[in-house]
C-alpha cells in the first residue's frame, strides 16, 4: 500500500476522480515539502561543513547554530531586486531559472523513495521505464544553463555556456554506458530493468550493484559531480575566471534558483548513486525503514561530493574533455563487457 | 582584413578591474579566440595614490607610513626598503640590535606575504580551502606586528635610525612559538597543494619563463628564481646583517607556475630558518640611533642621491631619494618589483588558455598598491 492509495481512501467519501485528483495533488505537495527541506538542509550543512573544514565557525547568527540562516537568506533573495540586462532574450533569460528548477523537480518526482513504517511506499510515480524517463529528466537542467549563458548576452555567461556544453557532451556518453550495463545486469534479477523500483528491489539479491560494478559506480559517481558541476569539474561557472559563468547577469531569487539548483543537483546525483549502485533503500535490518536507508546514503554521498569539492582545484576544460573521451569512456565500455560476461555467467 | 572581419575572428573580453580573479584591481584586455587568450594587455593605475609625490612633500620621518601603504601585504619590508635609502642620504646608520630586529620582522613579513599569495593562488585555481589555513598562520604573525607596533597591517614600526618600540620578553617568545609550529602547518599545506594531481596538472609546464626573457623583462624575485637565475639582493647585496645569518636561496630551472610555487614554498622555509637565528643572535643595545632621538626628527636634512635596493617578498625594491639639503626630499622614486614582474604576464598569457591565464597572473604575486603607487 502506498501513499497514493492511503490518501485516495481518505479521501475517497468525495467521488472517485476528485479523491485521485486530492490525493496527486497531496503526494506532489509532500514530496515538494520534503525537497525543500532537504535543499535547505544541504546548504545548511554545507556551510556549516565547509565552515568546519576551513576552522570558521559558520552561520550561527540566525536562529540557535544559525538553523535559520538559510531563510534569511532567501528572503533578502525575495527582496532583491531583480536588475535585467538590458540586452537580454528576455523569454529564455526569465525560462532558464524555471527550466533548471523543473528538471531538479522531476528529477527527484521520478525517484524511489522506499517505505517508511506504516505510511507504505513513499515512491511517487509508477512507470515501467522510468530509468529513461529519468535519464531524460535530467538532461533538462543543462539546457536551462545553456539558455542562461546565451541569452544573457555577456561574454562571460557565453564562455560559461559553451563550456557546459562541451562539458554535458564529454560525460553524458559514458554515463549512458555505464547505465546500459546495470540495465543489463539488472535485467538477468527483474523482469522489468527499465523501472528504477525494481532495481532498486532486486539490488537485494545483489547486496548491491556497485559491489559488483566498481568501474560503473566510480564513473557514475564523477558523471555525477560533472552534471552538478562543482569543483573540480565547476567549468561552467568557474568564478575565477568567468566570473560566476551562465548565472553572471542574474540577481535575486533567479540566481538564488541557480543556487539552489546546484545543490539540488548534488542531492540528486548523491541520491541516484545510490539508489542505482548502492543498494538504494535496502539495508542490513529488514523492516519498513527503507526511505531512513536511502537518506542515510545520501546524505554519506553528499558529505563526500562536499569534501571534493572543498579539497580540489578546478580541472581545465580540456583536460576534462579528454578525461571524459580518453578515460571514462573506456572505463565505462570496459564495464559493460565486464557486465555482460557477469550476467552470462550469472544466468548460465 | 576589414575591422568587421577581426571582429568576427576575436572576442573582446574585459577582465577586471572588479573580476574576482584579478588580484587588486588590475584590468586586463583580452582577445579571445574560443578558449585561447590572443593578446593580452595589461591596464594599470586603478589604484594610483601619488605616494611618492607625497613623500617628496613630508619629512623624512613622516614617508614610512606611505611605503606601508604601498605593498600592505608586506610592510615592514617595505619600511626596510625605504630606510636603507633614507638612513644612508641622512648618515644614521641604525645599531646592531636594530639590524636584527629588522632582519626579524622583514622576514616574517615575507612570509606572511607569501602566505597570502598561497592562499589567493588556491583561490585562482579553485580551491577554496587551503586560503583558510594560510591565513590562519598569516594571522598569527599579524598579532606579532600587532604587539610591537600596535597595528596590523600598516605597521609603521621601524623609524629613521631605529624601531618604535624594542623588543621584550613577550614578542621573543611569541616569535619563538610561532617559528617551533609554524613549520609543519607549512608541509600540511605543502602536502595539501603538491599531493594533488589536478594542482599539478595545472601548473606544470604552465606559463613557462625562460631565463632570458626573466632578464630581459627585468623581472626579479621569487619569479626570476624560479626561472633559473640564483640572484637575490639578500646574497648578492647584503644590507643590514643578511651577511651575517645563514640561509639559501631556492632556485629553480623550470620557470613555469610549478617551479614559482615551490620556490615560495622554500623561501618561507628559508625565512622560518633566518628568525630562528636571528633570534638566538640577537644582540643587547639600544633600539634606536641618539643622533635620530623623536625630537629631533623633523630636523634631519639630507644632502646628495641615495639608491638601495632591497629584496622584498616580490623581488628588487629599489628607493631613490635626493636630498637638496632641506627637511624634506627633493626626489623619491619608488622601483616596484611587482610592476617589472607583472610586464611579463603579456608574454606569458600569449596564446594560453583563458585558465592558465588566471593562474599565471596569480603567479606573478600582484599586490597593486605597490604597482600603482
Amino acid at each position: 500500500m502506498n501513499v497514493l492509495l492511503r490518501l485516495a481512501n481518505f479521501f475517497s467519501p468525495l467521488t472517485h476522480y476528485i479523491a485521485y485528483i486530492l490525493a496527486y495533488f497531496f503526494e506532489t505537495l509532500f514530496m515538494l515539502i520534503f525537497i525543500t527541506i532537504s535543499l535547505v538542509a544541504v546548504i545548511y550543512i554545507f556551510r556549516k561543513y565547509m565552515a568546519r573544514l576551513q576552522v570558521r565557525r559558520g552561520p550561527n547568527r540566525v536562529g540557535k547554530f544559525g538553523i535559520f540562516q538559510m531563510i534569511a537568506d532567501m528572503m533578502k533573495l525575495v527582496q532583491k531586486e531583480s536588475i535585467l540586462p538590458k540586452k537580454r532574450d528576455d523569454l529564455p533569460y526569465k525560462v532558464a531559472p524555471v527550466v533548471v528548477m523543473l528538471g531538479l523537480f522531476l528529477g527527484f518526482a521520478l525517484m524511489p523513495y522506499g517505505s517508511f513504517y506504516y505510511i507504505g511506499s513513499l515512491t511517487v510515480t509508477h512507470s515501467s521505464v522510468s530509468l529513461v524517463l529519468l535519464i531524460a529528466v535530467i538532461a533538462i537542467m543543462p539546457i536551462g544553463e545553456i539558455l542562461a549563458g546565451i541569452s544573457s548576452h555577456n561574454k562571460y555567461a557565453m564562455v560559461g555556456a559553451l563550456r557546459a556544453v562541451a562539458k554535458d557532451v564529454s560525460f553524458e556518453v559514458p554515463m549512458m554506458i555505464t547505465i546500459l550495463a546495470l540495465v543489463m545486469m539488472a535485467s538477468g534479477q527483474t523482469s522489468s530493468p527499465l523501472n528504477i523500483d525494481s532495481i532498486a528491489s532486486s539490488s537485494r539479491a545483489f547486496i548491491a550493484y556497485g559491489l559488483v560494478q566498481p568501474i560503473g559506480l566510480g564513473v557514475f559517481m564523477i558523471s555525477m559531480i560533472a552534471r552538478a558541476s562543482y569543483s573540480p569539474f565547476d567549468l561552467g561557472e568557474s568564478d575565477s575566471e568567468l566570473v560566476s559563468g551562465h548565472s553572471t547577469e542574474y540577481t535575486g531569487m533567479r540566481f538564488g534558483i541557480f543556487y539552489v539548483g546546484l545543490f539540488g543537483s548534488i542531492f540528486l546525483g548523491s541520491m541516484m548513486v545510490s539508489t542505482l549502485y548502492l543498494g538504494a533503500y535496502n539495508g542490513p535490518f529488514s523492516g519498513d525503514v527503507g526511505f531512513i536507508y536511502l537518506v542515510i546514503k545520501t546524505w554519506i554521498l553528499v558529505l563526500i561530493s562536499f569534501t571534493i569539492w572543498l579539497s580540489m582545484p578546478r580541472i581545465r576544460i580540456d583536460k576534462f574533455v579528454n578525461f571524459g573521451w580518453k578515460y571514462l569512456l573506456p572505463a565505462s565500455v570496459i564495464n559493460l563487457i565486464l557486465a555482460g560476461i557477469l550476467t552470462l555467467g550469472w544466468s548460465l | 582584413m576589414t575591422e568587421a572581419e577581426e571582429r568576427q575572428k576575436w572576442v573582446d573580453l574585459n577582465m577586471g578591474p572588479q573580476h574576482p580573479s584579478t588580484h587588486g584591481v588590475l584590468r586586463l584586455k583580452v582577445k579571445l579566440d574560443g578558449e585561447i587568450v590572443k593578446e593580452l594587455e595589461p591596464v594599470i593605475g586603478y589604484l594610483h595614490r601619488n605616494a611618492e609625490k607625497i613623500c617628496e612633500l613630508d619629512y623624512y620621518c613622516d614617508s614610512i607610513i606611505y611605503f606601508d601603504r604601498m605593498d600592505y601585504v608586506a610592510a615592514m619590508n617595505m619600511e626596510v626598503g625605504y630606510l636603507e635609502a633614507a638612513e644612508k642620504l641622512l648618515g644614521i646608520p641604525p645599531p646592531e640590535r636594530v639590524q636584527w630586529i629588522r632582519v626579524i620582522m622583514a622576514e616574517l613579513s615575507r612570509v606572511a606575504s607569501h602566505l597570502v599569495w598561497t592562499g589567493a593562488f588556491g583561490l585562482d585555481l579553485g580551491m577554496l580551502t587551503p586560503f583558510f589555513y594560510a591565513f590562519i598562520e598569516r594571522e598569527k604573525i599579524l598579532k606579532i606586528f600587532t604587539e610591537v607596533s600596535g597595528s596590523r597591517q600598516e605597521v609603521n614600526y621601524m623609524s629613521i635610525g631605529g624601531v618604535y618600540q624594542d623588543f621584550n620578553e613577550k614578542i621573543v617568545q611569541e616569535i619563538n612559538e610561532f617559528c617551533d609550529q609554524f613549520p609543519k602547518k607549512l608541509e600540511d599545506m605543502y602536502d595539501l597543494f603538491t599531493k594533488n594531481d589536478i594542482f599539478i596538472s595545472r601548473n606544470k609546464g604552465i606559463g613557462v619563463l625562460p631565463k632570458e626573457v626573466a632578464l630581459d623583462y627585468a623581472v626579479t624575485g621569487p619569479m626570476l628564481r624560479a626561472s633559473g637565475v640564483p640572484y637575490d639582493v639578500r646574497k648578492a647585496e647584503p644590507y643590514l646583517v643578511y651577511d651575517k645569518v645563514n640561509f639559501d636561496i631556492p632556485v629553480s630551472q623550470k620557470g613555469d607556475n610549478l617551479a614559482r610555487f615551490l620556490v615560495r614554498f622554500e623561501e618561507m622555509r628559508q625565512s622560518i630558518k633566518i628568525v630562528k637565528q636571528a633570534i638566538s643572535k640577537l644582540p643587547e643595545g639600544p633600539f634606536f640611533n641618539p643622533k635620530a632621538k623623536k625630537s629631533l626628527m623633523i630636523r634631519l636634512r639630507g644632502e646628495g642621491d641615495v639608491y638601495a635596493r632591497t629584496e622584498s617578498s616580490k623581488g628588487e625594491l629599489g628607493v631613490y631619494i635626493v636630498g637638496d639639503g632641506s627637511v624634506k626630499p627633493y626626489r623619491l622614486r619608488v622601483r616596484s618589483p611587482t610592476l617589472r614582474n607583472l610586464s611579463v604576464l603579456r608574454y606569458l598569457a600569449k596564446d594560453q588558455m583563458i585558465a592558465d591565464v588566471v593562474a599565471i597572473s596569480g603567479t606573478i604575486d600582484l599586490v597593486f598598491g605597490e604597482v600603482d603607487r
